[in-house]
């Protein structure tokens, strides 16, 4: 496969630095060629430094045996390594089988049978997850599945380098530089590959934009496709949050691929593909815990501006139905995830691996992050099938 | 100025003493450790406390709401290190009031005081950091192998008297002063009353109702209708509950008080096995010992399995069999976060009590101490219930001890920089 021509990157930096603060005097129409350090906001900072944060928990719920990701190591920055405390490390391995659970579920449905039957993730400031990795290295996944990655620049960067650094990956994704089958963008922030893409790109400049849609390169609009944001949309603002989950639901998927901007017309038709949505965020930020998470994370200048408004797993579905997924819309907190998605027998297992010392914090803790998930499936053709037996929490 | 008192004077600012005198401490703590049994006496009255968890500020608003040692009489039930930033000063200013005032500080050992277990809780680090080798680490180990498992307290009076400075206040509700013993009170940080009830005098059986009077906002005490409201009051800590002397409690005696970290073990009915157990080790993983310091209190029958992987998790119907064998009026324990920093179980049977507000500086809970007032109607003499079956005086069997008053003062989490102290900010986790 010839080397995918490399979009310039720019054009998806559009909109950035829009009216927040200071910033506001450097409207949106200014030149694409604006540098992007210099338009980073100090919030967007440390929005993308909490991807730092996870990967430390993930590795150090690896290293304590939570979790098997091979990759967790080498995808954390060097020196950075901390053992985190068994609570954090629990929370950590629910939050990642969960959502391994409805992924299966999505890649496994019963009408996959075959080659044909490809189908897609976009991962939603994905940073350093190490998802793509796991899934590339399953051989039933790897041939049928094409897996986006979209984040800042600045943490794609960090990936792409250490991609090209760590054979490992390079194997697990089936790539090599020298094969000719990889292309990484001159600033070293894009990649494309057969199956894997990785975009720099501010989400809130997903827009209904031709040159945007063309600029997402390797996205099928065709293809069967799960969304996931992991801790993601709720640092946006709850408008653009919204705006990016329309870009995706209406814009992107909401017409038959190929079809112009008039395809607006045609939203809601029947041959829509099939299309899911996987949230994993803060919830309930109005009790005694809640009001307190809220303010710690303000000190540490991390606002999760979507929280309000989707405060709790009522107002999750119902955003879900909102954004279209009208097939089925469902919500759980991570308590109730861990009492009621995994065994008796795994749970004997991690809960051997480190003594709780305080369940009623524990619970607190879970009770305070949920997963929801939604999905359209206009053409019933069961690819989200697996969702409709996953266990759902009921009320708020 | 002795150096243990400029020790105190010192941790009290939080600021550390050097390691030698730390060692020197924990040395002096141990012989004295030594001499007590795996359950300890302690006469009323008393301020038992919870979990303090290395939250050396909120350790402070606690002497500050409670009163300072020796005035007041004080009971801690373990867990004073780990999770919080000041394991360390708060640990050594416990063991120093220790040191100083023998008679006027308990100190039981929590399931946090163990080797294992901070070791990966914090309290291990913290040695560490501060101190830039596990030395003070292993001399505060040690102390923690020699810290008794459990307290009973006795002489605990039935009744509270009114937190009131003026008992006699006219304004407060002449109906339940009269028709009722004050049974419960809670207390706010700023001492005012926030809900109180009562029991009537003339006891028919031991389940007796209480009625309550919610003044500010309740409590979670009971379910009792609420009558008049009665105005707030301010109460001196820590001395406010005493025996009123006019007999009322001549038909009734107070049960003994048994105070543990954790809870019961199936290994353990009675109070007297507790102090057959070889005390002075590390806390073992299973076992009689292990229960006592890990074990909860559940809405089950009979026992169950922990989800905390030690310990077992007992039902009401045990803490009934164990307070009524032992001649117990109830279990006061710690070990679990509540978020109204007390919480009474199985008809007052056991209650919980947390002293670490907004636990780990994320759980945004407030804290609680119960203060159990001195019964002196019997001019001093303290009715031996001392938790030995089968020694209940003539009038009541065992099943008729009435409880104690009890008096729980709530309090927030310090404003760490209106007290000229060193508060690193701290960083709770969270999932991001």
């Amino acid at each position: 496969m010839a080397a995918p021509q490399i979009p310039n990157l720019n054009l998806l930096r559009r909109g950035r630095g829009r009216g927040r603060g200071s910033s506001s005097s450097s409207s949106s129409s200014d030149a694409p060629e604006n540098s992007q350090a210099g338009r980073v906001t100090g919030k967007d900072r440390i929005v993308q430094s909490t991807d730092g944060d996870a990967s430390v928990s993930r590795l150090s719920a690896v290293q304590l045996g939570y979790l098997n990701d091979p990759f967790a190591r080498v995808l954390t920055p060097p020196n950075s390594a901390q053992r985190r405390l068994p609570i954090i490390n629990r929370g950590t391995y629910v939050r990642t089988v969960a959502i391994d659970q409805l992924v299966d579920r999505f890649l496994n449905d019963p009408s996959s049978t075959g080659s044909h039957c490809k189908k897609q993730i976009i991962s939603l400031g994905a940073g350093s997850d190490t998802r793509v990795f796991r899934l590339f290295a399953r051989r039933d996944y790897s041939s049928r599945l094409i897996y986006h990655e979209i984040d800042f620049a600045v943490n794609t960067s960090a990936k792409i380098r250490t991609i090209r650094s760590t054979p490992q990956l390079q194997r697990g994704l089936g790539i090599e530089e020298t094969k000719d089958n990889v292309s990484i963008s001159d600033a070293g922030d894009a990649l494309h590959s057969p199956s894997y893409h990785i975009h720099p790109c501010d989400l809130r400049s997903l827009k209904a934009d031709p040159s945007i849609t063309e600029s997402l390169l390797g996205i099928d609009r065709g293809l069967p496709t799960l969304l996931i944001s992991e801790c993601c949309l709720i640092y946006l603002l709850p408008s653009e949050a919204v705006q990016v989950l329309t870009f995706f639901t209406e814009h992107l998927f909401g017409s038959p691929q190929g079809s112009s901007e008039k395809g607006e017309l045609q939203r809601g038709c029947a041959n829509t593909v099939p299309l899911g949505l996987i949230l994993y965020e803060p919830i309930r930020p109005n009790d005694a815990f809640g009001r307190t998470m809220v303010s710690n994370l303000a000190t540490r200048g991390i606002q999760l501006q979507t929280l309000h408004k989707y405060s709790s797993l009522g107002a999750q579905r119902v955003r879900l139905l909102e954004q279209g997924f009208r097939a089925g819309q469902a919500a759980a907190d991570i308590d109730f995830i861990w009492e009621w998605w995994v065994s008796e027998e795994e749970k004997e297992r991690v809960a051997g691996l480190e003594m709780l010392d305080e369940m009623e914090e524990w619970k607190l803790l879970a009770q305070h992050y949920c997963v929801s998930w939604g999905w359209r499936d206009e053409d019933d053709s069961a690819v989200f099938d697996g969702w409709k037996t996953v266990p759902a929490q009921s009320g708020d | 100025m002795s150096d243990l008192d400029r020790a105190i004077e010192q941790l009290r600012a939080c600021r550390l003493i050097p390691e030698s005198q730390v060692r020197e401490l924990c040395y002096k703590a141990r012989e004295l450790l030594i001499e007590e049994g795996n359950v300890v006496s302690v006469d009323a009255p008393v301020t038992i406390c919870g979990d303090i968890h290395g939250q050396f500020h909120d350790l402070m608003e606690l002497f500050r709401v409670g009163g300072d040692v020796p005035d007041t009489n004080y009971l801690f039930m373990g867990d004073f290190v780990d999770r919080g930033f000041y394991s360390l000063e708060s640990f050594l200013l416990l063991l120093c009031l220790k040191v100083r005032y023998p008679d006027r500080i308990t100190l039981i050992r929590g399931n946090h005081e163990s080797r294992q277990i901070t070791t990966v809780y914090g309290f291990y680090d913290e040695c560490i950091r501060k101190y830039g080798s596990a030395n003070v680490w292993r001399y505060c180990c040690e102390v923690f192998d020699y810290l008794a498992l459990g307290a009973i307290v006795l002489g605990a009076s039935s009744e509270l008297e009114p937190s009131g400075s003026n008992a006699n206040d006219l304004t407060q509700s002449t109906i339940a002063v009269d028709d009722g013993e004050l049974e419960t009170e809670v207390l706010n940080s700023r001492g005012e009353v926030t809900m109180s009830s009562y029991r009537p005098r003339q006891r028919a059986s031991s389940d007796v109702d209480t009625d309550t009077q919610d003044i500010l906002p309740p409590r979670d005490i009971s379910a009792a209708p609420s009558q008049t409201s009665a105005p707030t009051r301010t109460g001196a800590p820590g001395t406010g509950a005493s025996g009123d002397g006019n007999g009322s409690s001549m038909t009734s005696r107070t049960g003994a008080v048994l105070c543990v970290h954790g809870g019961l073990s199936p290994l353990i009915d009675s109070v007297d096995k507790i102090r057959l157990i070889d005390r002075k080790q590390e806390v073992p993983h299973e076992g009689a010992m292990c229960d006592l310091l890990w074990s909860d209190p559940d809405e089950i029958e009979g026992w169950g399995l922990s989800p905390r992987g030690a310990g077992f998790l007992f039902g009401g119907d045990i803490v009934k069999q164990f307070n009524h064998q032992n001649g117990l009026s109830l279990i006061a324990r710690a070990h679990q976060l509540v978020m109204e920093g007390y919480k009474e179980m199985f008809d007052g049977g056991i209650v919980t009590v947390w002293s670490a507000p907004n636990y780990c500086y994320r759980c945004g809970n407030v804290a609680a101490i119960l203060e159990l007032g001195e019964d002196t109607s019997n001019g001093g003499t303290i009715a031996r219930s001392n938790g030995e079956y089968g020694r209940s005086n003539g009038l009541s069997g065992p099943s008729s001890v009435s409880s104690p008053g009890r008096r729980y003062r709530v309090f927030e989490a310090a404003a760490q920089d209106t007290r000229g102290m060193p508060a690193k900010k701290p960083v709770a986790d969270y999932f991001l």
